[in-house]
């Protein structure tokens, strides 16, 4: 009898298994972030692991990757591995500063849109408005109007991206408002910017972390395509883009300049993209139906 | 002493088909402490009702047409929203239908106890914790005090419904509106939610509207009985009346409607049939001049469909509005 009970008793799991079974459960969250968590640490130590990114070695231009040189050098003898270890800082820094300032002001707007039917009616018919103007032109002209330089290169991307946190933002908060417990909440008493913040608020998290992840790939891609096409930060600071294009020239005889930070682009925006898949599934379920 | 008088209210919703009737001029008294079952089929305008009482009525949709709502004297119907505010979850509370989607998933079942005894009785929130874990404790929560800290997902749907009692009665209200509390609860349940509102209802001596399609519940719970149809009251009386001489058609109908286990159909030599109001309701955007119920009534005459019958007090303390209440009565009988 003793020895079945304790048979029937089943043994705590060890860490190990514990981080196994979370790993089966949500493949696509450990995988992006892990990439992710690897790329921000890289990029962080850059300068430790790396050498300058902008010093020329005129008599090693154009050397294929090699024990001394990882990832070969460009035209003017500059180290890729170097440059594309500090491209990552700049595409990092594009994607979660844009993807915070966009879900910032997108979410209060949004809030303040689904609530008020006023300030909807006017704020939505501006988002529209914004959401016209294709946003890459949009960038170019307003570098072309400043100075270049990465504050710049940001106010240019997270002005397009507001729209959409807007929008997915109003919609939660209307279909957050219609619920049972809203009415109850008012039915209680609670109106106004308690209702707002307290009731409405804290149920639009889930829907909008997943869309700030999706903002900061995006937001990734129109800075490498900025930098590539000139647009974005000045020469000076290395960025993917910006690589990309100063190889394009020599692409025939230098693949790699080209491949590898392009590799990186890739692989950082398939992690991100991963990351908000699987919070999208855990955090909300409902959506991925839908989306 | 009537705490609550709602006289000729009527409310309506806009539409693009038109304007939807909703209530169309109820009149009822609530005396303190009293339990008042209000009962109809979907869509005759009780939880509209319920609404119009608490103001909840969304101004974009509809609004209150005219009538008065007087609570303890005071004309509800007139004050600013500032001042409903003040009475809402304070002095009369609502218990929704839906225990599963009434609580906030968000929010603590603490937190969301707490706000409204914080709010209307200026404590601090220490207090209002206290307050919170006292009620769970009332409405016989096991545990309350770790329950606080919990999310509405880790419970039932029983608890959950607890959880809204206790809510609702947090601040002591003197009126409680209870818009079909058990309908989205399993019959066992259903019977302990009952028990537990009524014990809690004697305890702070709140008067109770119960909204419900269910005459099981209002046999057990109220001591008076509105019946509406299509946004007007058809018959009013104490529940003991009500059951044993029902004078519209309408309750009639719902009354056979109900699968009774006491009377045995067989032995008197038919099958055992539940009997189906025949019709559908009908289309509140187009007026109704004569009796909203005429055109599924079997006693209807061209009367009927051409005047409204007046409320009319047929038995004491009975009011019904109907042409043929003798007839009713006489079939009846």
């Amino acid at each position: 009898m003793a020895a079945v009970t304790d048979a029937a008793v089943p043994r705590a799991p060890s860490l190990l298994a514990k981080t196994g079974t979370a790993i089966r459960r949500n493949p696509t969250i450990f995988f992006g972030g892990a990439i992710l968590l690897i790329l921000v640490a890289l990029a962080a130590l850059a300068p430790w692991i790396t050498g300058d990114p902008l010093k020329l070695t005129p008599s090693q231009r154009l050397r294929p990757p090699s024990e001394r040189w990882w990832f070969g050098t460009d035209q003017y003898g500059r180290d890729v591995f170097a440059r594309t270890i500090h491209g990552a800082r700049v595409s990092l820094v594009v994607g979660l500063s844009v993807a915070a300032f966009a879900s910032v002001i997108g979410l209060t707007l949004g809030l303040l849109c689904g609530y008020f039917r006023k300030v909807d009616a006017i704020v939505m018919r501006v988002m529209d408005g914004i959401m016209s103007i294709p946003s890459i032109l949009l960038a170019i002209a307003l570098i072309t109007l400043t100075r270049p330089g990465l504050g710049i290169v940001l106010v240019a991307i997270v002005i397009p991206e507001v729209p959409r946190v807007v929008r997915l933002t109003r919609s939660v908060v209307l279909s957050i408002r219609s619920q049972p417990y809203i009415e109850s909440a008012i039915s209680g008493g609670t109106r106004g910017a308690k209702l707002l913040i307290r009731h409405i608020l804290p149920n639009t998290m889930a829907p909008l972390i997943v869309q700030a992840t999706y903002v900061c790939a995006s937001a990734m891609l129109v800075e490498a395509g900025l930098s590539f096409l000139g647009a974005g930060v000045p020469p000076e600071i290395p960025s993917w883009g910006n690589i990309i294009s100063q190889g394009r020239a020599f692409f025939q005889i230098a693949p790699w300049s080209i491949l590898i930070p392009g590799a990186f682009l890739t692989l950082t925006v398939l992690a991100v993209n991963l990351l908000g898949d699987g919070l999208r599934d855990r955090l909300d379920p409902r959506l991925s139906r839908r989306m | 002493m009537s705490i609550l008088q709602v006289r000729d209210l009527h409310t309506q919703f806009f539409t693009q088909d038109g304007v939807v009737r909703a209530v169309d001029g109820v009149s009822f008294d609530l005396d303190q402490g009293e339990t008042l079952a209000i009962v109809g089929e979907s869509g005759c305008g009780k939880s509209v009702t319920a609404m119009s009482i608490l103001r909840l009525i969304q101004a974009e949709t509809g609004r209150i047409v005219s009538g008065s709502i007087k609570f303890e004297g005071r004309e509800l119907t007139t004050l600013t929203e500032e001042q409903m505010r003040g009475i809402r979850g304070h002095d009369i509370s609502m218990i929704f239908q839906e225990p599963m989607t009434s609580l906030n998933p968000v929010l603590t079942i603490g937190t969301q106890i707490a706000e409204n005894v914080v709010r209307h009785l200026g404590v601090s929130w220490q207090e209002g914790l206290n307050r919170a874990q006292e009620m769970l404790e009332l409405v016989k929560i096991s545990d309350a005090k770790r329950r606080l800290d919990e999310y509405p997902h880790q419970l039932s749907g029983g608890m959950r419904q607890r959880v809204m009692i206790a809510m609702a009665l947090a601040c002591r209200p003197k009126l409680l509106i209870a818009d079909e509390p058990t309908t989205a609860l399993d019959v066992t349940i259903q019977a302990q939610i009952l028990d537990l509102m009524l014990e809690l209802k004697e305890k702070i001596d709140a008067a109770i509207v119960m909204i419900t399609h269910d005459l099981g519940v209002v046999a057990e719970t109220a001591q008076r009985v509105v019946v509406m149809y299509a946004g007007r009251k058809v018959e009013e009386a104490t529940v003991g009346e009500l059951f044993a001489h029902p004078m519209h058609p309408y309750t009639r109908g719902l009354m056979r409607a109900i699968p009774r286990l006491d009377i045995d159909a067989e032995a008197e030599g038919r099958r055992a049939r539940l009997q189906e109001i025949p019709g559908m309701v009908p289309v509140l955007t187009q007026p109704i001049p004569g009796c909203a119920f005429a055109p599924r009534c079997p006693f209807a005459t061209e009367k009927c469909t051409a005047e409204r019958p007046p409320l009319v007090e047929n038995r004491p303390g009975h009011i019904a509005a109907c042409w043929h209440t003798d007839r009713v009565l006489e079939q009846a009988a």
